[in-house]
């Protein structure tokens, strides 16, 4: 610890940027949840949303239930959270959207990519590299409606990961 | 009951933005998981001899978590004579049933409740809320079409001997079948532009018992309002009329006062 100390600056840069973007990191997510009918029904979503500790701030519009929920830098932040907490308050997701920072990830069509703990798998895409601040949707179940997924499934039926449903195997497609 | 059902029809025909936190029952969603809730209902009931007759029921509720809730209540009363205590209750529900879309939802949950009470027992009617020692099992059915809930719950309630001593009339049936339908609307705001908004919410709720021993039965109408205040609290002001009955009550009609507070969060 010592030697780490007197090292100059710039290499501890070196060193911490080479552990940082080991996951795709998510900056914002839009959540659009179903189901609500009423302002107290929102208010538990919005409770839920804000006591995450990676969370940084939640933008509400009570009309169409969307949630714009802003995370903080260097978060561990998967989708299944966001899942995970709009069910606790007796609710679903009908949309989530994320925006995600990329470097230079060369994505094709149903190729899997293999990040910390979890994998993307762009569908419906052209082969491309994306860098930098990319909308992606979620299209697993739990993501979208339920008549959404009923679509997807057939839409998807070559792809065997989408019918698996595993809770970290996650299948995109950019906006 | 024919302009009822056909008031019935008009609601569910109308497209507003509808409330499902009905005064006099549960609907098939649950409270958030992690959640404390506390709750009050003011009953002021006339009884037949025109004396005035009060319950208080604070509860407690807790969301578990996002398919489980309990509630435990007390029964106060001045029946007899002073404010007294005359019991207590169990709840939970179990939502295990979901198909939401965007704008609409159906949820199907179970209930049951364990009732003690130590009041001599007075009427034909069952109510394990506050009367009766016995229990209510029930399951209810809860929909979401476009903008309005219409809820229904039906459920078998069974009393048992009240405490300490006051054994349950053999003459009387001490079982019965309960059912109800609610329908909810909000009549206020129209657009929403923040939680702190008040939201004004109008419902109507059928409440009807057919006893099981000898097929008496009553049916009551309860009109409410109901005020939800910063997304948080609640105040439910309901009127009870009884629309016929055939077994011995002794103060069905009434106007109630509910009040309920959620806090969010509380339980790791």
């Amino acid at each position: 610890m010592k030697k780490l100390s007197s090292m100059p600056l710039w290499i501890l840069a070196i060193l911490l940027s080479f552990n940082a973007p080991l996951t795709a990191q998510i900056s914002k997510a839009e959540i659009v949840a179903t189901g609500l009918t009423c302002s107290m029904c929102s208010n538990a979503i919005n409770k839920q949303l804000t006591a995450m500790t990676d969370v940084d701030s939640v933008g509400i519009d009570l009309n169409t239930n969307t949630f714009t929920v802003y995370l903080k830098k260097n978060n561990t932040v998967t989708p299944k959270l966001f899942k995970q907490r709009v069910e606790k308050a007796g609710f679903f997701i009908g949309s989530l959207v994320l925006t995600m920072a990329f470097d230079n990830l060369k994505v094709d069509n149903n190729v899997a990519v293999k990040k910390e703990g979890y994998v993307l798998i762009f569908v419906e895409t052209k082969t491309k590299t994306l860098t930098g601040e990319t909308k992606v949707k979620v299209l697993d179940k739990g993501y979208i409606t339920l008549k959404e997924h009923k679509k997807m499934a057939k839409s998807l039926s070559k792809l065997p990961s989408y019918a698996v449903e595993n809770e970290d195997d996650y299948h995109l497609k950019t906006l | 009951m024919k302009h009822l059902i056909g008031l019935f029809l008009v609601c569910l025909c109308l497209k507003s933005e509808a409330q499902e936190l009905f005064v006099m029952t549960e609907p098939a969603s649950n409270m958030p998981a992690n959640s404390i809730g506390i709750r009050d209902m003011n009953a002021f009931m006339f009884e037949k001899n025109g004396k005035l007759n009060y319950h208080n029921m604070p509860e407690l509720m807790w969301g578990i978590n996002k398919n489980w809730m309990v509630h435990a209540s007390a029964f106060i009363s001045n029946r007899n004579t002073s404010l007294v205590t005359e019991g207590g209750a169990l709840y939970a529900k179990y939502r295990f049933f979901s198909v939401d879309d965007l704008h609409s939802h159906f949820r199907l949950a179970a209930f049951g409740r364990y009732s003690l009470n130590n009041a001599d027992i007075h009427q034909e009617e069952l109510e394990t809320m506050g009367h009766n020692t016995g229990y209510e099992l029930g399951m209810v059915a809860t929909q979401l079409v476009g903008k309005v809930a219409v809820s229904s719950t039906l459920s078998y309630e069974r009393a048992l001997n009240n405490m300490p001593n006051y054994e349950f009339p053999s003459a009387q049936s001490n079982n019965a079948f309960n059912y109800t339908l609610s329908v909810g609307k909000l009549m206020y705001p129209k657009v929403y532009t923040s939680f702190k908004q008040t939201n004004v919410n109008l419902m109507v709720e059928l409440l009807g018992q057919r006893l099981n021993g000898n097929g008496k039965s009553y049916l009551d109408v309860v009109p409410a309002i109901q005020f939800i205040i910063h997304s948080q609290a609640r105040i439910d002001v309901a009127y009870r009329q009884q629309l016929y009955s055939t077994m011995m009550r002794t103060a069905p009609n009434g106007f109630m006062i509910k009040l309920e507070y959620l806090f969010f969060n509380v339980v790791k």
